[in-house]
């Protein structure tokens, strides 16, 4: 029994230092790496020597029954788990991310309904003899081309006639982003995205359409759905509320149709490098607010649509604007992470932006840094073990680290003293701190660093 | 049947397991930020360990059922999609059936030895039918609550409709739909490779025949739940709206009060796709019935395929009880060959068979779109069908046909060499739409048409007035 005043001190550490003895095949599973291993020997020795000295010293002063102390050591082991679980739930304040990106939704323009005098398609057809039926008249042309949208009439027009007319194309757009009604916003989004998407050569649009919209449209209405451009990392954080404020439901529509627009460059560019740049941008924000929680789906796809739709040339300078206007605006705390992590890695550009992105936060997380091996030596350089260190940061650190040099295999291949410094930089964050180290993300950071080491290293 | 061995050693996989798994250790106990952050860097890790190297590994039995484990007891939006997103990704990474180099053979007839299934893949499916063994042996050591058989199949169903009926908007709704859509998904991704085969006894042991099949549940019943589940679910934004103007109107709490702006337009997002799901799986399970019928027509059904009603036929019951449905339903299911069928047939039940036109064409009864609207042609068939069926309904049943023969013969007009005879069908078509109207407002002069009526009137004109100008 008198062993466990020193078990408790050092439970975790137990584990994994008896496993590369104790089986083999364990070793692969939990086990560190072998300079991590001679460490923690190094380690619990002298923890062990001065639990025994504890121990000692306690037999003496203390004259306790075998009952009496196994109730102390339980008491004790229920107060530091309290107090485990108390800075646990400190944690939660920091450790949320989430922006507010949208303030008042401005007027919506009304929607001009085509005139029927410009409008071919429903000018044409007033004087056939049907429409002592169909009863169309010039005032009602408004109505009656919303049912031809929503029942999917329009849509059938569009391509047995081949042909889009300006004003309806106009209508349509106008509809799918500024109107309220939900069947009207989806019909118009879906009617678009088929035209867009439809083909009749590689670089030929099924439907000749004499109308496209430009950037500054869309622009416009992510202005009006309220969207602030000029949101700061000071920004108030995102309060998850009851009111239903936010972006009108368009803002889906929106989404979708960025998408698609970015997936025929082959047939037409609708938007020039910058234009795409921004829509990125705009797209990395949206994941960051949380309203935008339940359409992750669809910020993925858009995502990725428009990381391909730049050209190669125009791929890298692009890459890295996005990135440094994502790193100057978002706060260095678990947004920034969010930032990189958003993206996820399919491809190699996809690899490429989350790195960069990452690359670029923890840039300006040091004064006067300017080069990886900068970051890294900034990094280890900071004292884990000294109780002023902000471990907060330092996990913040480590998880934008891990996105820069992990997301794409090459990074490290192609750097070797890069990788040297990561090695080290993971190696202090698992063995400096101390399984029983109870500050705020000492634990999280601990376990991260050492999964890292077995993953990146142990391939 | 090619049955690929897993790859990799196994020593290998199972401590890649233990790895992944053991960012989740402790995490059952209790509901705090942490074991939501560990949850997220779970999925995060499968993902990038099966779905992000372009050779990635199958996840292990273990490693699926974490993940499905996340979608089912997820409580916030961002585990829910996330746990959603990466099972979506992993089955069309891992497919469970597939075909073999599809791009190299593009022959329209694949013979079942093309046909790869790998077995030992996990599906959110427990089925215990007679006849399946294997799935009875690997079931003993699986949660039973985990997994969905036919009932838990329906009870999801019946769950979502119950949700749609009060009103109940929660994250749970979301994830519900999440997991119809997902179940949907896979469903889908075993059935189509193996229609494609047509062989019965491969179509036969897809995952949705043994679905459907199953003694667990009344098939009638699910189907009729579908129906009226989809019908309901298309009307999700109106009811979310109305909640909302009766929300800003009275200050009393209703069930939205605490329903934030993020739910919101996750509901709405989710709810339209999972429109898009039940629609497929309603056309899926049409598909279904017309291959057994080919099987049976051709003798290689046996006892133990049962008997089952046609959908079609169930759905056309159903619309006939309930005429308010059939406005909705035609609205929603937008499948334009099964639209189409469930139309035609809705007609040709209330059409008196011209029995003189069967003794003189014996082997074509014409129970097409177009003879239907040939039928429409003389005063006392028009009088006596709108008596049968009812102005309004007629008017939605031929417009909706007649949308869904304009999407089926466009289809066909992109196939090359038929252009020109399909050109003039159309016209025919249009001319024959706009017949059948003038021919029932003939008959009842204070018909009123519907919009949606004077749409389809509208769209036929213009059709034929493009096509003439074209010629």
């Amino acid at each position: 029994m008198t062993g466990m005043d020193g078990r408790l001190d050092f439970e975790i550490e137990d584990e994994l230092i008896k496993v590369p003895e104790v089986n083999k095949k364990r070793k692969k599973v939990i086990g560190l790496d072998e300079l991590l291993t001679d460490f923690y020997k190094e380690q619990s020795e002298r923890v062990e020597k001065e639990a025994k000295r504890k121990k000692e010293r306690k037999k003496k002063s203390y004259e306790y029954d075998d009952f009496d102390r196994k109730e102390a050591a339980l008491t004790r082991l229920v107060e530091k788990c309290h107090d485990q679980m108390k800075t646990l739930g400190d944690d939660e304040e920091f450790s949320v991310w989430g922006m507010q990106l949208f303030g008042s939704q401005k007027e919506f323009p009304p929607l001009h309904f085509p005139e029927l005098d410009s409008c071919n398609l429903l000018r044409s057809f007033m004087d056939n003899k049907l429409n002592c039926m169909v009863e169309l008249t010039a005032d009602k042309g408004d109505i009656f081309l919303e049912g031809l949208l929503t029942n999917g009439w329009l849509s059938k027009l569009v391509f047995l006639c081949g042909h889009i007319e300006k004003s309806v194309s106009i209508w349509v757009f106008n509809t799918m982003l500024y109107s309220s009604k939900e069947e009207l916003q989806t019909s118009a989004c879906n009617l678009w995205r088929v035209i867009l998407s439809s083909r009749k050569e590689a670089d030929q649009f099924a439907v000749k359409i004499d109308w496209f919209p430009e950037y500054m449209h869309l622009r416009r209405a992510l202005k009006i759905y309220g969207f602030l451009f000029n949101f700061s990392p000071t920004s108030a954080p995102m309060k998850i509320d009851s009111s239903c404020g936010g972006p009108p439901q368009n803002i889906r529509a929106w989404i979708k149709f960025v998408t698609a627009c970015c997936r025929i460059r082959s047939k037409i560019s609708i938007f020039s490098a910058v234009e795409a740049e921004e829509i990125a941008q705009v797209i990395i924000c949206l994941f960051l607010d949380r309203l935008f929680e339940g359409l992750l789906v669809l910020l993925d796809d858009c995502m990725q649509a428009v990381i391909s739709y730049f050209t190669d040339q125009e791929w890298s300078s692009s890459c890295e604007n996005i990135a440094k206007y994502i790193a100057c605006r978002v706060s260095k705390d678990f947004n920034c992470i969010q930032a990189a992590e958003c993206i996820s890695k399919v491809n190699s550009r996809s690899k490429q932006l989350r790195s960069e992105v990452a690359y670029q936060s923890l840039l300006l997380c040091f004064d006067g840094v300017t080069n990886g091996e900068e970051i890294l030596r900034s990094v280890i350089a900071i004292n884990v073990k000294d109780k002023k260190c902000d471990l907060f940061k330092m996990y913040i650190y480590l998880i934008l680290t891990e996105n820069w040099l992990l997301s794409d295999d090459s990074t490290l291949e192609e750097k070797p003293v890069i990788c040297e410094m990561f090695r080290l930089y993971l190696k202090n964050c698992s063995c400096l701190i101390s399984g029983a180290d109870m500050r705020s993300f000492a634990s999280k950071i601990r376990h991260r660093a050492a999964y890292l080491m077995q993953f990146s290293f142990h391939k | 049947m090619k049955n690929p061995s897993s790859s990799g050693g196994k020593s290998y996989r199972e401590g890649f397991e233990a790895n992944l798994l053991a960012i989740l250790d402790a995490c059952e106990a209790k509901e705090t930020q942490d074991t939501h952050d560990d949850r997220l860097a779970f999925l995060d890790a499968v993902r990038t360990a099966s779905v992000v190297p372009e050779h990635g590994t199958r996840p292990t039995y273990k490693i699926f059922e974490a993940v499905f484990h996340i979608l089912r007891l997820g409580k916030s939006l961002e585990l829910i999609m996330a746990s959603y997103q990466l099972l979506i990704e992993l089955e069309k990474r891992f497919p469970r059936v597939y075909l073999p180099s599809e791009d190299k053979f593009k022959s329209s007839s694949v013979t079942p030895s093309e046909l790869v299934v790998v077995k030992e893949a996990w599906t959110p499916f427990i089925f215990s039918m007679e006849g399946n063994v294997s799935t009875v042996g690997e079931a003993a050591d699986r949660q039973p609550g985990e997994l969905l058989d036919s009932s838990s199949f329906h009870l999801l169903i019946e769950e979502l409709a119950e949700m749609l009926t009060e009103a109940n908007f929660q994250a749970t709704g979301v994830k519900n739909m999440l997991l119809l859509q997902y179940l949907v998904y896979v469903l889908e991704g075993d059935f189509l490779p193996r229609n494609a085969t047509m062989k019965w006894n491969v179509q036969r042991e897809s995952l949705l025949n043994m679905l459907l099949g199953s003694r667990k549940i009344n098939y009638k019943n699910l189907m009729k739940d579908c129906l009226h589940f989809i019908c309901q679910l298309s009307q999700l934004h109106v009811q979310l709206n109305t909640r909302l103007e009766l929300k800003d109107s009275s200050e009393t709490g209703t069930s939205l009060s605490n329903c934030h702006t993020a739910l919101l337009i996750a509901l709405l997002e989710v709810g339209t796709n999972t429109c898009v799901s039940m629609e497929k799986f309603l056309a899926m399970a049409m598909e279904l019935d017309m291959s057994r019928k080919k099987a049976d027509n051709e003798g290689y059904t046996t006892r133990a395929d049962g008997v089952r009603t046609p959908l079609v036929e169930i759905i056309l019951d159903e619309l006939t009880y309930s005429v308010d449905t059939v406005p909705l339903f035609l609205q929603v299911f937008n499948d334009p060959k099964w639209k189409l069928e469930t139309v035609v047939q809705y007609l040709w039940k209330y059409i008196a068979k011209p029995v003189r036109t069967r003794r003189s064409n014996s082997s074509t009864h014409d129970a097409t779109f177009s003879g239907a609207l040939k039928c429409f042609s003389n005063n006392t068939s028009t009088k006596s069908i709108i008596k049968k069926i009812g102005p309004d309904t007629v008017q939605l049943l031929l417009a909706h046909g007649f949308q869904a023969q304009l999407s089926e013969g466009y289809r066909e007009d992109n196939t090359a060499g038929q252009a020109q005879g399909k050109a003039g069908n159309l016209v025919d078509l249009c001319k024959d739409v706009i017949t059948a109207f003038d021919s029932m407002r003939s008959t009842h002069e204070h018909m009123e048409i519907l919009s949606i009526g004077k749409e389809a009137l509208f769209t036929a004109a213009t059709i034929i007035s493009v096509e003439n100008s074209s010629d």
